[in-house]
């Protein structure tokens, strides 16, 4: 039962020695390249003595009978090499930046990093004891940032042959490491006094940096911005001699505008007095009538709930019915639609129940502590605690302060300044709040309840290995100034603040650089599609780089400045001429667009919108939207509408009782029900998580499933003939109305000519071809609601076409 | 013998493909559901869209379903997996205990010390094999006589007799088999293959799994699901009948002539949406997976059209027969989805209770070796005859296995402490057991083979090295492995 620790314990384990080893830190290099650097720090131990001899010796020989010819690595155990390492200092270090080959992929801009990450540099630079200057480098070509992070086990390799590169600095790594035999210890029983300070290499490192406090830069055409973001789009595009796309027309904005902040299509109404109004402001009164509405929380939510991982079931095997977990979804949405400052909502999120004991929508928000999977059914409390913790304090790292603080549960993380005392330190606010009763589901202790409870390091991230003792504590590398943890007692007024509180206080700091970088690019990203950092929970040393770094903390000041009120932030972003882009070409931007295209492949400089693809949910509430269905009943439980049978057998029985009352069916996606272990179909095909961790970016894949699910599922026919039936209602019998009533209500445009002609073509062909099949007007597809005496030929031809309509590129994609 | 492994030419290969952002650089990464590049290209060339330069090839690799080299020569190319659901009983069925009917009716011995178990049997008498253990074949590989069918193969068989796991419970350890952790949420090790190798059949999934027509398994879905990996690579369920996958078919209402008069205006229609849009790579594959979609209409049912078999062919696998026909009909299913290219098909044996023998291993376990024995022999002289079991690897286990103590007079608990896994074909050597639990079968004893152990090996016989194979994720190469996994040398022919 244990192999699977032992086997991490007997062997040569990189969890404990390497990223003691190696830590991250940060260098200036060329000052376009963006840069990650590695140490392996070959401590001086005096010259050669005999054992060294023996083991340079041993080193050499391994070398020479597995190393390629004429690679370098071969230099490193030899000759001056050697006695540059044994004394002074030896770094490997790990350059993204330019390809040193023309990379394949055709990357050949220098500011770029390499796609692949083949090409990326790796050197092992010699370097004087005293500091950065580098005396020797000697680049190891061919060589990963993997090959140093590789977790290759000296037990696993004993019976094998040395066969790749990476092996042989991995005998680097183990020469480092027998320098060092102190290490070792340290790492197999932690404890506070040898954890590894921070240092200020660490501090350096972008997002840790405190947040600038940037000029806006001047730019040359300065008739182009109209916010201060535009300047610093415009600045990035004009180094790059490239420029903005022009205004989107009115029709592609109100569809875009209406999807981002309410996901929902607009009405045939909405399109046409927009498209009417002469207005100078129509665009701003445009986005406060779409911020003011309801439909923006229920939007914005989801966004909230992915990263949450939230779900109405506990998970494993039983997957039970959360019963109150609804609670918390209905609090987000109501939350954003009130524009809760950010600082109170994390804070409630966080400290609810110590905030406001007394108020029940302040304890809903706290239920975020409670989202996450569960396994109520397991033997061993102790494990489930264990588990529920971890992933809790995982992702409370992740969500407010981007960091992927849950690689530090068992071994300090690897890249990161986070020890593994940091995570169980974090993890001691949550410790004594949840409630375990066996096979029942978890919950929070009511206040007057909580009782203190000794926290502990847990040795490897077993549960069954109790480490040193730790108190709760906010983690050290985004605590630059060392304030007090909840020990010191920090009074406010008259009362003591909870431990809680205390921490959600800190994270939303206005001078918390992560806490506020983090928020603003991740509603940059729910905009824009891709954050200015594209890596929205990892914002560490592994994670990207931000695109436009100055722009990131110039929001990062502003939302603060505006009382951290999120829909001022979205008001401003959305009204930025940057927003407003074009994303299609125009005879006079092709050229350009295609430059920009090599230059920029991946759109970072936003020379145009970024073209992208509606989730799931907003999909499916366009088709019921748009055939006027959509139920406006808000909150409660969630809705469990019909499944085919075919996914039914895949559940236990009963694990998916359908909702009675029909209506409900009907209701906006996020008011269906949640559960851990299916997904509802069309979500699924659609990439919605699985929410069973923290999500902060949602893949966008195009799979045949999803064609399958927009062809040929219930949901989609019988939207198609409600579309069809209101076509047939609202514009009466001409075709040409149907059909432009019909673009109206799902692409938010006129129909040009000669898509009329197509249109009404493909009607009138559909018609013939079902009445040559001479199939009974019960057996057809035809709109609901078709009146008495129609054609049931072609009413069934105009539901065909709605279901054409909903299976287009454009349907489904925003300009 | 160890095999030594060839030196890698194309070792990045699979690192080479770690989409950190969905965009468009990645756009055909993701553009999953198998629908090559070439296909693409040839379509638009075809229609006069795409210029010379654009029209080459150059993309084909990124088609994250193309046939992929492995990253050294594997046994065997492809899997079927029959996952006994609910925990099939080695000291029943493969592991020979000679001790527990000797010591049957007696407490377990202090010496065996504490263990820990689902439901608090650790006290309770040993109950002695159901049935009598037998060697068979030429190499006298001893299978007992719930299995008479499974039992003529013994010598295709490797037996592993000393697999172990890490959670007494169902859905934790099914997870742990499919994924290699106890929790929620990891890429299954049929989406892991289909990762590193892709698919052969550009037209059907390249991970399908079988699902038993009973309900569902214990954990569900995400016991085939692709975790942190891209949606192309989750399993598809698929069943025997008219509509295979979900949503293959067009509502009863719509005929097959009138939904191909919609996709051409669909076609039609985003043809012209993709002109304006400079031929959008996102866009592009989009239109792509409606190709694939309408491929998959014909192809999915060509695969479980039965009719093409001869008589004697599915009377191998027992269809026709009452205990034997479902099952049978789903072996016989699986062979014709890997002769087509399918990388990776798994089938459950088993509802939610399955081979969960807690009251009465003797009627449990009759039940389902009845229904399972001929079909699963049949699959493997099928295989066999067939030419194909050189280079399939069959798989047969459940999530664990059962306890020598009883429960309830009759019947055992769970054991993820010790229990038989077996191989079949794919480069293993056959007629032999390897590893053992101690005296009587409650913890393996010698050679144990762990679950990150079994699923090293898997990947190795494919070819696939399971520390390369990895997948960049939240600031971590992620692998099926973890940080552990040996590969079992001994059982490679």
């Amino acid at each position: 039962m244990t192999r699977h620790l032992d086997n991490k314990h007997t062997s040569f384990s990189p969890g404990g020695t390497k990223h003691a080893l190696i830590r991250p830190s940060r260098e200036s290099h060329a000052p376009f390249s963006p840069s990650r650097t590695f140490h392996a720090s070959f401590s001086p131990r005096g010259t050669a003595s005999g054992s060294l001899e023996r083991k340079r010796q041993g080193y050499v020989s391994i070398i020479n009978s597995r190393a390629p010819e004429g690679n370098a690595v071969t230099d490193l155990f030899l000759g001056k090499s050697w006695d540059l390492m044994v004394a002074g200092v030896a770094r490997l270090r790990v350059r993204h930046g330019q390809c040193p080959n023309s990379c394949e992929s055709g990357y050949k801009n220098p500011s770029r990093r390499c796609p692949e990450g083949r090409h990326n540099r790796v050197t092992l630079d010699f370097c004087r004891p005293s500091g950065a200057q580098s005396v020797k480098s000697i680049p190891l070509l061919g060589l990963t940032p993997q090959a140093i992070t590789c977790r290759r086990s000296a037990a696993n390799q004993s019976n094998r042959v040395f066969r790749h590169i990476q092996t042989l600095l991995f005998v680097a790594c183990l020469f480092a490491i027998s320098l060092t035999p102190s290490i070792a210890d340290e790492t197999t029983n932690p404890s506070t006094s040898n954890e590894k300070p921070i240092t200020s290499d660490d501090r350096e490192h972008w997002s840790f940096a405190p947040v600038s406090n940037p000029n806006i830069p001047d730019v040359t055409d300065r008739t182009w911005p109209r916010t201060p973001i535009d300047n610093f789009i415009l600045k990035r595009l004009e180094d790059a001699n490239l420029s903005p796309s022009p205004k989107a027309n009115r029709f592609t904005l109100i569809r875009r505008l209406t999807f981002d902040l309410t996901g929902l299509p607009p009405t045939s109404d909405e399109i046409t007095s927009f498209a009417n109004d002469e207005s100078a402001d129509a665009y701003e009164r445009l986005v406060d009538r779409l911020l003011g509405s309801t439909s923006y929380g229920e939007r914005w939510a989801q966004h909230w709930l992915d990263l949450a991982r939230f779900a109405e079931t506990d998970g494993f095997e039983h997957d039970k019915i959360r019963p109150d977990a609804w609670k918390y979804r209905d609090w987000v949405i109501d939350a954003l639609n009130r524009d809760l400052p950010y600082d109170q909502f994390v804070r409630l999120q966080l400290a609810g129940d110590e905030l406001a004991a007394d108020d029940a929508w302040a304890q809903n928000a706290t239920r975020f502590l409670l989202c996450g999977p569960d396994m109520p059914d397991i033997n061993l409390t102790e494990e489930r605690r264990h588990n529920f913790l971890n992933d809790m304090t995982a992702t409370v790292g992740s969500v407010f302060l981007g960091l992927q603080i849950g690689c530090a549960q068992c071994h300090d993380h690897k890249f990161d300044p986070v020890s593994q005392l940091d995570f169980y330190r974090l993890r001691a606010y949550f410790d004594p709040i949840v409630e375990f009763q066996n096979r029942k589901t978890v919950r929070l202790f009511e206040p007057e309840r909580i009782r203190p409870r000794k926290s502990y390091l847990m040795v490897r991230g077993d549960f069954r290995r109790q480490g040193p003792q730790v108190s709760p504590s906010f983690p050290r590398i985004a605590n630059p100034r060392n304030d007090s943890d909840p020990d010191d007692s920090v009074i406010e007024g008259d009362k003591k603040l909870g431990p809680r509180t205390v921490l959600a206080n800190w994270l939303t700091r206005p001078d918390n650089p992560l806490a506020t970088r983090i928020i603003v690019n991740r509603i940059w990203q729910y905009h824009f599609g891709n954050g200015i950092c594209r890596s929205p929970s990892d914002v560490g040393v592994m994670g990207e780089w931000p695109s436009h770094p100055e722009l990131l903390d110039w929001l990062a000041q502003e939302l603060p400045r505006r009382n951290w009120s999120l829909k001022s932030l979205h008001r401003l972003i959305v009204s930025s001429a940057t927003y407003r882009q074009a994303s299609v070409p125009t005879d006079a931007t092709r050229n350009m667009l295609q430059k920009s295209k090599q230059q920029d492949p991946d759109n970072e400089l936003l020379a145009r919108f970024p073209r992208r693809r509606l989730e799931g949910e907003a999909i499916r509430d366009a088709m019921l939207a748009a055939s006027n269905q959509l139920s406006q009943r808000r909150g409660g439980p969630g809705v469990r509408p019909p499944l085919p049978k075919e996914l039914l057998v895949t559940l236990l029985k009963n694990q998916w009782p359908v909702t009675p009352d029909k209506e409900d069916h009907r209701r906006r996606s996020i008011y269906l029900f949640v559960r851990r272990n299916l997904r509802f179909p069309i979500f699924q095909a659609f990439d919605k998580p699985d929410m069973n961790a923290s999500c902060p970016r949602r893949n966008t894949s195009t799979i045949a499933p999803q064609a399958l699910t927009l062809l040929n599922s219930k949901l989609s026919l019988s939207a198609a003939r409600a579309l069809a039936g209101k076509l047939i209602a609202q514009a009466g019998t001409d075709p040409s109305d149907q059909v432009t009533l019909c673009y109206l209500s799902t692409l938010a445009r006129f129909p040009t000519e000669s898509e009329l002609t197509t249109a009404v073509q493909f009607l009138t062909g559909q018609a013939a071809r079902l009445r040559v099949d001479r199939r009974r007007a019960s057996e057809l597809a035809v709109p609901v609601g078709l009146p008495q005496n129609s054609d049931p030929f072609h009413a069934a031809a105009l539901t065909d076409f709605c279901l054409a309509v909903f299976n287009l590129n454009e349907f489904v994609y925003i300009d | 013998m160890t095999r030594v492994r060839k030196p890698v030419q194309n070792e990045y290969a699979i690192r080479a493909y770690r989409p950190r952002t969905f965009s468009r650089r990645n756009f055909l990464t993701s553009a999953g559901g198998g629908l090559g590049m070439i296909a693409l290209t040839s379509m638009l060339a075809r229609d006069g869209l795409l210029s010379k330069s654009q029209a080459a090839p150059s993309n084909v690799a990124e088609n994250p379903l193309a046939p992929k080299q492995p990253h050294f020569d594997g046994r065997a190319k492809r899997i079927i997996y029959l996952f006994m659901h609910g925990g099939p009983s080695h000291v029943d069925l493969f592991d020979p205990k000679p001790d527990l009917i000797k010591f049957a009716g007696q407490p377990l011995p202090d010496s065996f010390g504490q263990v820990m178990t689902r439901r608090k049997v650790a006290k309770n008498p040993l109950l002695p094999p159901l049935k009598q253990f037998r060697p068979r074949g030429e190499s006298g590989l001893e299978i007992s006589d719930f299995l008479p069918h499974i039992a003529e193969c013994a010598d295709e068989l490797c037996v592993l007799r000393s697999c172990h796991g890490d959670s007494v419970n169902h859905p934790q350890s099914v997870y742990q088999m499919n994924t290699g952790s106890i929790l929620m949420g990891r890429p299954s090790l049929g989406s892991w293959v289909s990762y590193g190798l892709g698919s052969e059949n550009q037209d059907m999934p390249a991970f399908v799994v079988m699902p038993d027509p009973g309900s569902g398994v214990k954990g569900g879905p995400p016991a085939w699901g692709s975790g942190y990996l891209p949606a192309t690579f989750q399993g598809t369920t698929m069943r025997p009948g008219k509509s295979p996958i979900l949503h293959l078919r067009p509502q009863p209402e719509i005929s097959d002539s009138q939904q191909q008069a919609t996709l051409d205006l669909v076609r039609r229609l985003n043809q012209r949406h993709l002109q304006e849009r400079d031929f959008d790579d996102d866009l592009s594959a989009r239109v792509n997976s409606y190709e694939l979609a309408f491929r998959m209409q014909s192809a999915a049912p060509e695969v479980v059209n039965l009719s093409q078999e001869t008589l004697e062919t599915r009377r191998l696998y027992g269809i026709g027969e009452k205990d034997t026909d479902e099952f049978g009909t789903r072996c016989l299913l699986a062979r014709r989805m890997i002769e087509r290219g399918v990388r990776f098909v798994q089938l459950y044996s088993g509802d939610t209770g399955g081979w969960d023998a807690h009251r009465d291993v003797a009627r449990n376990h009759g039940v389902y070796c009845r229904r399972t024995d001929k079909p699963v022999a049949g699959l493997l002289k099928d295989l066999k005859r067939r030419g194909l079991l050189n280079d399939t690897l069959v798989i047969w286990g459940g999530e664990f296995g059962r306890m020598p103590m009883s429960e309830q007079g009759k019947g055992r608990d769970h054991n993820p402490w010790g229990y038989s896994v077996w191989f079949a074909g794919g480069g293993v050597k056959g007629g032999m057991s390897y590893g053992a639990t101690d005296a009587i079968g409650l913890r393996a004893a010698e050679n144990k083979v762990h679950v990150h152990d079994l699923h090293a090996t898997i990947l190795h016989i494919l070819g696939l090295g399971h520390e390369d194979l990895t997948y960049f994720h939240n600031g971590r190469d992620e692998r099926l492995t973890d940080v552990a996994g040996q590969v079992v040398d001994e059982i490679l022919a």
